[in-house]
């Protein structure tokens, strides 16, 4: 039995923010492998919750009229790296949460649930911030997007606003269009374990696949929240497509990080691992966009 | 509330609080086969449900949510009584060990033969990442797919289960499904947790926050006074009984140090109160309303500071002696500290030192170490470091007691039934006639289960308030208050010459045994008795101590200590042939033994007693290296196309025993029914690894009498006699053994009645299959119906009843080498497991198919202490991933690529039908196999578990 105070069931969006108003210390709970997994070490205990679970509507993959990729918060890890949408314009999406735990969970847990939780080493995380994603809140003066680098605020910390709920993920077509990207979960053992480090590189190619035109990277794990790396970023963008760059460009990233020391690993690990896996994210990145090297 | 749900294609109405877990209501509306063994961590699978149409954990579904869906579970699979085709392949494939997950296996492999009539690997793989299965390993679950699918097809099997041995046999040495296979992989009540009726009351432990500290009061008047609890046991309440949590044969070589509770506490999660309650909610508030003021003192974690000058003592009470006792214990006493510190009794000696932390001790040599120093060419002086292990079964330490008749009755999921009957009848003070000890399926032990953790405080309980009880660990007080592998500091030195030659070993070990003796003698006296009789050296010493400390408690863990003197020995004998100059193999070659070499290292290593010397035994070693050599292509260096991975190889010599000779001891029963069938009743106690099967095959190739006609009984105290236990690896040397002679026994009375009701002499006489007695004189016939008929009606001779009791002084040793390949990236640290081969000579393997899944799950286990697994401390002891997702046991993701188990076929003259035992072993060659492969690979000696890709980057220089 959970230790919870009250639950309530949203019946609609609308409902849904009716009910954060009424209860603004509730907590909200999508598939539930987070807060419960997290009620049941006592974390929440006695709290409120706030149900979303039933509302089909946040559930699916779209293009919108405005030629986004529209991702329900309410969808769930396998549905995305099955959906084609995602596998026509951002396959690296489905493979990064392809590596959340294993099918059962990734039959429950939601996009929506792995963005507010707010944690860093989600598997998501990374490669929304390297896509430039767009969070969609809904609240009691209607929709609000954010660009997620602003939603993340501190470590388990994101912004949701009085009466909001997160009813969407979007990747512009700016972000999608003609890239490619890679995603690499370093973790201690592939059993179910937690990112060491997490990171992400999408790239867009010149036409002759000669010229970096932009190459974004993110981490997870690499700081309090997940991070884009801009002095990496910026050092290659417009530079030619040689191992020289991409190998500068990865120890470029120790400029941008701030990994901690953790029992799990030390700072140094968490540091080499970051250049290692931006060098093999962007090389693979390039093969995936047609370069060569 | 009432909810509509369709499971298994029934209309169910389940009924529950709208957010309480589905798992918990599926479960007590009578789906047992959804079970929990990670509290609702999401991490085990034992509680994966197909949700309409989907795999999830029932634990993270609510009641509510179940509305209208559709629903399956393993009960589905069954037609009446009969298996589906899967759950036939399993038991077939040998994987329904201690099976607490196996029924759910079976469901989510059904679910994916169904949606892909024909997986492959890779598929079968994904679907089962997130079921953990510690007991027989994920290999033959390739095996199961592959036969259930040809069971499917063609109506039988095709493929090979597991190689026969000795074709002369009927039964033994060839696959037979495990005989409790099927109650076990269609979800049958047969945990301890299906014993336990609704109207038990909840005994829940209030644990210390601190390393070390004195109670200086606990109050525990407003928690008595609520409705619902039954009784609040302390220190100043509990019996002044002092005992140890060790399942060890009496005299036990562990020290008496602890009672039920203790007025000092000396780890974290120590016991402070124990709450009988009506139910969980009333325990814990309960135990929020007892007042406890600690007094802390210092706190020591590592054998260095154990043994460090001026050192805060674990124990420093007054110490006595059962037998044995030093002319200065007076004066030793007159030291004693504060009288909150309890006593330490000792059955006999164990060379401790409690004023030094010493909890035990031993030393000893052969030859002349020094002299063997000199003439060596070499010598390599190093330490290896292990670290602190649990064994994360899937079933918990859990225990259902309650008062019947006058007698206490003790559910218990145990290694030792008798052991336990004989701590419950100290601590509660009654006789052993009083006990009734009830084994039932153990869903996992590995050791820790064969010490008595949560029996004896949940016996107690019950007797006490005289209501039915029942307790189950939570998964972090399974770290936290439980058992672990003793971390052990292995120094070895050892010499060689140009030529190979060992001139000399000296293994100094010191072992961390944590606040409590259990097993603190004997653990680490195996991590040299279990190793230096592989060596053909004249000059050999060991010097153990083992410290207490306040870390989480130690204990057995299969394999024993073997496991960390093999990863120093094998080790360091790989860095002294890399110094020499030569291969690691020919080194192994010549310094290993052979059969019939006298091994007098043994003198000193009894289990605190003088040891026996014996030459080797029936030995598989050479085959076993020679095989895998030529599997593995010892000698061709891999290369991979991606220069950042290098390859290297990496073997390990392993042995261990097959029981404790002179020590253990074992008895059956066997009846011939009133039918002609038979009812054995052992004391031995299955745990899951087939060991009923083997008495049952043993009784049906002795009486020629078919399995189905055969029922073991066994672990039972009131039905069955007297045995040590499984542990040891003494389950089919011990236990199969005396069922042989209670068989043979019974055997004798079948020919000497038949005779008489035949007429004829018995010498003529013998038994055929099946199951009558014929005359090879005459060719007159007998059924054994119509025998035990005859003698059970009127005027007949009475049942033939037959007794068998087996000790011995023969020690029948398993040997055997492990393999591993390796691929190190340099760039990253990382290891991949490319090949792993385990070798074993284990006698007559008696159900073959069983062995391979106990290697499997061994070497799993073992991959885990080598490469992940590692409870971490924090600065006040407190263990800080007390649970499975950041513990970091291996699950399927983790298995070599390549992995194979193949069993030597040596025959052996003790073991019943010349079976030797097979899994403790097969723990102990992963470490040095993988240790001696990184270095293959990338030239680097990673000396501590676990062999991080962060300890190999720092080697490496790369960080």
């Amino acid at each position: 039995m959970y230790d919870m105070k009250a639950y309530y069931e949203s019946e609609s969006v609308q409902h849904a923010v009716q009910l954060r108003l009424e209860h603004p210390e509730a907590h909200i709970i999508a598939g539930g492998s987070d807060v419960l997994v997290q009620m049941r070490e006592g974390k929440r205990a006695g709290v409120e919750l706030i149900s979303i679970f039933m509302l089909d509507e946040l559930r699916g993959v779209s293009i919108d009229e405005d030629e986004n990729i529209r991702i329900g918060s309410l969808t769930s890890f396998s549905h995305i790296t099955k959906d084609p949408i995602i596998q026509k314009y951002i396959n690296v999406l489905g493979e990064a949460v392809d590596q959340v735990g294993g099918p059962q969970i990734r039959n429950i847990g939601t996009i929506g649930g792995n963005t507010c939780n707010g944690v860093t080493s989600a598997d998501s995380a990374s490669t929304l911030h390297a896509w430039e994603a767009i969070v969609e809140l809904t609240g009691p003066n209607g929709v609000r997007r954010i660009p997620i680098k602003d939603f993340y605020i501190k470590a388990k910390v994101v912004d949701i606003r009085e009466g909001e709920i997160q009813t969407a993920i979007l990747i512009p077509k700016a972000s999608y269009e003609n890239t490619f990207g890679f995603y690499i979960k370093y973790a201690m053992r592939n059993a179910l374990d937690i990112a060491t480090n997490g990171c992400s590189v999408n790239v867009r190619l010149s036409e002759d696949k000669k010229t970096f035109e932009r190459v974004r990277v993110a981490y997870g794990v690499a700081g309090p929240i997940p991070m884009r790396a801009p002095s990496a970023e910026e050092f290659i963008n417009g530079k030619l497509v040689t191992m020289e760059n991409i190998e500068a460009f990865a120890n470029k990233v120790l400029e941008d990080i701030n990994p901690r020391d953790s029992w799990r690993a030390s700072k140094a690990l968490r540091q080499h691992v970051a250049v290692e896996s931006a060098k093999r994210c962007i090389i693979e990145s390039v093969k995936r966009a047609g370069g060569t090297l | 509330m009432e909810f509509r749900c369709r499971i298994n294609g029934e209309d169910i109405r389940l009924l529950g609080e709208p957010t309480e877990r589905l798992r918990d209501v599926l479960y007590r509306t009578g789906y047992l086969s959804v079970r929990d063994s990670d509290d609702a961590e999401g991490f085990a699978g034992s509680d994966t449900i197909i949700f309409n149409g989907e795999l999830k954990y029932s634990n993270f579904i609510l009641l509510y949510q179940a509305e209208g869906a559709q629903i399956r579970t393993a009960e589905g699979l069954l037609s009446g009584r009969e298996l589906n085709y899967v759950q036939k392949a399993m038991i077939s494939a040998g994987i329904v060990a201690s099976a607490y997950n196996a029924a759910t296996a079976a469901l989510i492999l059904t679910w994916l033969l169904e949606k892909n009539p024909y997986p492959s690997r890779e598929e079968i793989k994904e679907v089962l990442t997130s079921i953990f299965i510690r007991d027989a390993g994920y290999e033959h679950y390739y095996l199961a797919v592959k036969l259930a699918i040809e069971l499917r097809d063609t109506g039988s099997y095709q493929s090979e289960i597991a190689p026969s041995f000795r074709p002369k046999l009927e039964i033994v040495g060839k696959p037979v499904d495990k005989i409790d296979g099927a109650a076990l992989v269609s979800g049958e009540p047969v945990f301890v947790e299906d014993k336990v009726p609704a109207n038990a009351w909840c005994l829940h432990v209030l644990r210390s926050p601190f390393a070390s500290a004195y109670i200086k009061s606990i109050d525990i008047s407003e928690a008595e006074k609520l409705d619902g609890v039954a009784a609040i046991i302390t220190a100043e309440n509990c019996p002044d009984v002092y005992y140890m949590q060790a399942g060890q044969g009496n005299p036990e070589p562990s020290p008496h140090d602890r009672r039920l509770f203790n007025r000092k506490v000396r780890h974290v999660g120590d016991r402070v109160a124990g709450i009988v309650a009506r139910n969980k909610e009333i325990a814990y508030k309960a135990a929020s309303l007892i007042k406890v003021e600690y007094e802390p003192t210092d706190a020591i974690f590592t054998v260095e500071e154990a043994m460090a000058e001026g050192a805060p003592l674990v124990h420093n009470g007054p110490v006595q002696y059962n037998a044995g006792a030093p002319a200065d214990l007076d004066e030793f006493n007159a030291r004693a500290g504060d009288e909150r510190e309890g006593k330490v009794i000792y059955q006999f000696p164990l060379h401790a030192n409690i004023q030094k932390n010493i909890a035990a001790s031993n030393k000893g040599h052969i030859g002349d170490v020094d002299k063997g120093f000199e003439e060596a060419d070499a010598i390599v002086d190093c330490t290896y470091q292990t670290t602190q292990i649990q064994h994360t079964p899937l079933e918990p330490h859990v225990c259902y007691a309650h008062v019947e008749g006058g007698r206490l009755v003790v559910n218990a999921s145990t290694q030792v039934p008798y052991h336990l009957r004989r701590i419950v009848s100290w601590v509660c003070g009654i006789p052993e006639n009083k006990i009734h000890v009830i084994k039932e399926r153990v869903g996992g032990g590995y050791g820790s289960k064969q010490d008595i953790l949560v029996e004896e405080l949940t016996a107690y309980a019950a007797w006490k308030t005289g209501k039915p009880v029942y307790y189950r660990n939570t998964r972090e007080e399974e770290f936290i208050a439980n058992s672990t592998r003793h971390p052990m500091r292995c120094r070895v030195k050892m010499g060689g010459k140009k030529d190979g030659t060992i001139t000399a070993i000296f293994m100094e070990v010191c072992a961390n045994t944590g606040p409590y003796g259990n097993h603190c003698l004997t653990v680490p006296m195996n991590s040299c008795s279990k190793t230096l009789p592989l060596f053909k050296v004249d000059n050999m010493k060991y010097d153990l101590k083992v410290f207490y400390t306040n870390t989480p408690p130690a204990g057995a863990y299969q394999g024993y200590g073997t496991p960390k003197g093999t990863y120093g020995l094998m080790m360091a004998m790989a860095e002294l042939a890399e110094k020499l100059g030569i291969d690691y193999k020919d080194m192994v070659s010549k310094n290993h033994v052979e059969e019939g070499y006298m091994l007098e290292i043994l003198k000193g290593l009894g289990e605190g007693r003088e040891g026996n010397v014996v030459p080797v035994g029936s030995c598989g070693l050479e085959e076993a290296i020679a095989k895998g050599c030529e599997m593995i292509d010892w000698g061709k260096k891999e290369v991979s196309d991606d220069p950042d991975w290098k390859i290297g190889k990496g073997f390990a010599m392993i042995m261990q025993g097959s029981g404790l000779p002179g020590l253990d001891h074992a008895e059956a029963i066997a009846k011939l029914e009133t039918d002609g069938t038979v009812i054995l009743n052992s004391g031995g106690a299955d745990l899951g690894t087939g060991l009923d099967t083997i008495s049952a095959k043993i009784v049906s190739e002795v009486l020629k009498l078919p399995m189905d006609r055969i029922t073991v009984v066994s672990g039972d105290t009131d039905s069955c006699a007297f045995d040590t236990g499984s542990y040891a690896s003494s389950g089919t040397f011990f236990s199969g053994n005396a069922t042989l002679v209670a068989t043979n026994n019974l055997k004798e009375k079948i020919l000497a009645e038949a005779a008489l009701q035949l007429e004829e002499n018995v010498e003529d006489l013998d038994v055929r299959a099946p199951g009558e007695v014929y005359s090879k004189k005459t060719g007159a016939c007998i059924s054994y119906y119509k025998l035990t008929h005859t003698a059970t009606s009127g005027g007949g001779r009475g049942q033939m009843i037959a007794h068998g009791s087996f000790v011995t002084a023969a020690s029948s040793v398993p040997y055997g080498a492990h393999f591993a390949q390796v691929a190190v990236n340099i760039k990253t640290g990382e290891i991949k497991l490319q090949k792993f081969y385990a070798l074993q000579d284990a006698g007559t393997p008696i159900n073959p198919e069983c062995a391979l899944t106990q290697i499997y799950g061994a070497v799993m286990k073992s991959i885990g202490h080598s490469l992940y697994e590692n409870m971490v401390l924090d600065k006040d002891g407190k263990c800080i991933n007390a649970n499975l997702t950041d513990y970091g046991a291996p699950m399927i993701g983790d298995a070599p690529d390549d992995f194979k188990s193949v069993l030597i076929d040596v025959d052996d003259k003790f073991g019943p039908f010349g079976a030797k035992s097979i899994s403790e072993i097969a723990c102990n060659g992963a470490a040095p196999a993988i240790g001696i492969a990184i270095h293959d690979a990338c030239g680097v000696w990673i000396r501590s578990w676990p062999m991080t890709p962060e300890k190999i980057l720092k080697e490496l220089g790369k960080i």
